[in-house]
């Protein structure tokens, strides 16, 4: 599957909290080794977590943000590709509806 | 068209990834407490979920029998709990502590927690552990609180009995503490040196290292929320208290840093003059909310009022209230060296402008002491 056309929702268990106009992930079930730590996102990549919804592709996604941010197309897709693995490399997102 | 460099920003230059920080809890909470510190945002909030208790603890400050009713009948419900919790959460609160009294007496404690936890708070519990068997440690294990702190009333059974009035609360305390470790739930112990058991702290302190957990003691006993001055013959004397803190490297470290600071910092002409009320909040088992769970007056009734009146509207009257400047605590030339706040105060002498003789002996003992030791602080 071309990585454009995948799919990614949000884990259930990753609440995102907006406080004092900083972004945070706050994992409600921590793997033993997370639990002196939280995630914090910045505004590019808040954007595109509360795109990710389980139904919008990558490609989707993409195509919002080109449209709302001044990035180039292969920036953007090199940057989104990048958020994308880390934040399912940490579980936070699943492939998938 | 927002420009996309410029939104690449993270709280503290410690990302690990170009796209998001992952950084320690202490120092987010400094960070975000240092940002918040203009705004007035209740990033933290202490929920006191009911003064019954299950020990009778003979310093306690606010335990009720477990089985009063009439108490209980007059606790916040777990659905009004359910909607404070959505206010706090839309308001910014961050850090949410669980007290009690004991909040595992509740029945729906395990139903407010789990909802507490899904509105993303990082939820700490002061628990007497007694009640925490291993299918509560599991409970907790899957849902982790950002911590776990216990008071350690003894550390023999005899003495720890002797100050919570129930026998056999020993072992389940020490039961309670190993189902806890066995689950790798974030804990800490702490204790409140009295003049039954100041002879075990240092055994206490030992105890936690041992179990490779903070641990830290507090000799400062104030008098019960409902007046009675019963706790404070339990105090240990002024000098004692300073012998504490000497034998105590964190804690010393802790009052030479404070000390520090305090010779920069600018006197504020408001009566509070810490976080109460301004990044902070406290709320009663019965819906009372005040800046402080040491000042229950003024508080404002959260079954009358939303947490964002409260907040918005009363608590600003409080804070743009000044000291008296007939006081003499504040302007006095060691206030530094001093605990009283208007809570402590409030508490000794129903009133939060007062001199608390205790707190004043061991101020200048701790001067004389500190003056000796450090020389280099002004």
């Amino acid at each position: 599957m071309n990585s454009l056309d995948k799919i990614y929702s949000k884990n259930p268990d990753i609440v995102f909290r907006k406080i004092a106009n900083e972004f945070i992930l706050v994992p409600i079930r921590h793997k033993v080794s997370d639990l002196d730590s939280i995630y914090t996102l910045n505004e590019v990549s808040a954007r595109i977590w509360e795109l990710i919804d389980g139904k919008r592709s990558v490609q989707e996604i993409k195509q919002i943000m080109l449209n709302e941010f001044e990035v180039g197309n292969q920036d953007l897709e090199n940057d989104l590709a990048g958020l994308l693995a880390n934040l399912a490399e940490l579980g936070f997102i699943l492939q998938g509806s | 068209m927002r420009n996309w460099d410029l939104f690449f920003r993270v709280l503290k230059n410690s990302m690990n990834c170009r796209y998001f920080s992952e950084i320690k809890y202490m120092e987010f909470a400094q960070a975000i407490n240092a940002k918040i510190s203009n705004e007035r945002i209740p990033i933290s909030g202490t929920i006191e979920l009911t003064y019954r208790c299950n020990l009778r603890c003979i310093h306690c400050y606010c335990n009720q029998d477990k089985n009063n009713e009439e108490i209980r009948s007059r606790e916040l419900s777990k659905e009004e709990t359910f909607k404070i919790l959505d206010s706090i959460e839309r308001r910014g609160c961050l850090f949410l502590l669980f007290t009690g009294g004991e909040p595992l007496l509740r029945d729906d404690f395990f139903e407010i927690y789990t909802y507490a936890k899904k509105k993303g708070f990082l939820i700490t519990l002061f628990t007497n552990v007694t009640l925490v068997t291993p299918q509560i440690a599991g409970f907790l294990k899957g849902l982790p609180p950002f911590k776990v702190e216990v008071t350690l009333y003894g550390m023999s059974k005899s003495i720890y009995e002797k100050a919570t009035g129930v026998l056999g609360s020993f072992e389940l305390c020490m039961a309670g503490i190993k189902n806890l470790i066995n689950n790798n739930i974030p804990l800490s112990l702490k204790a409140m040196v009295t003049n039954l058991n100041q002879d075990e702290v240092i055994k206490m302190g030992e105890f936690a290292k041992g179990l490779k957990v903070d641990f830290r003691f507090d000799p400062l006993l104030h008098p019960r929320i409902d007046g009675s001055k019963a706790p404070c013959q339990y105090r240990i004397t002024p000098k004692e208290a300073i012998e504490f803190e000497l034998m105590n490297d964190s804690r010393l470290a802790g009052w030479k840093k404070f000390l520090e600071r305090a010779g920069d910092s600018e006197k504020l002409d408001s009566l509070y003059y810490c976080g109460a009320g301004r990044d902070s909040f406290s709320i009663d088992p019965f819906g009372k909310m005040s800046v402080c769970s040491s000042c229950l007056s003024p508080s404002y009734d959260l079954r009358q009022n939303s947490f964002a009146e409260i907040w918005d509207n009363f608590f600003p009257l409080i804070l743009n209230d000044s000291y008296n400047k007939n006081f003499k605590c504040r302007d006095c030339e060691i206030e530094s060296f001093c605990a009283n706040c208007p809570g402590y105060s409030m508490l000794e002498n129903s009133h939060p402008e007062t001199v608390v003789d205790y707190l004043c002996e061991i101020a200048h003992l701790r001067k004389e002491v500190f003056d000796n030791i450090y020389k280099d602080i002004p």
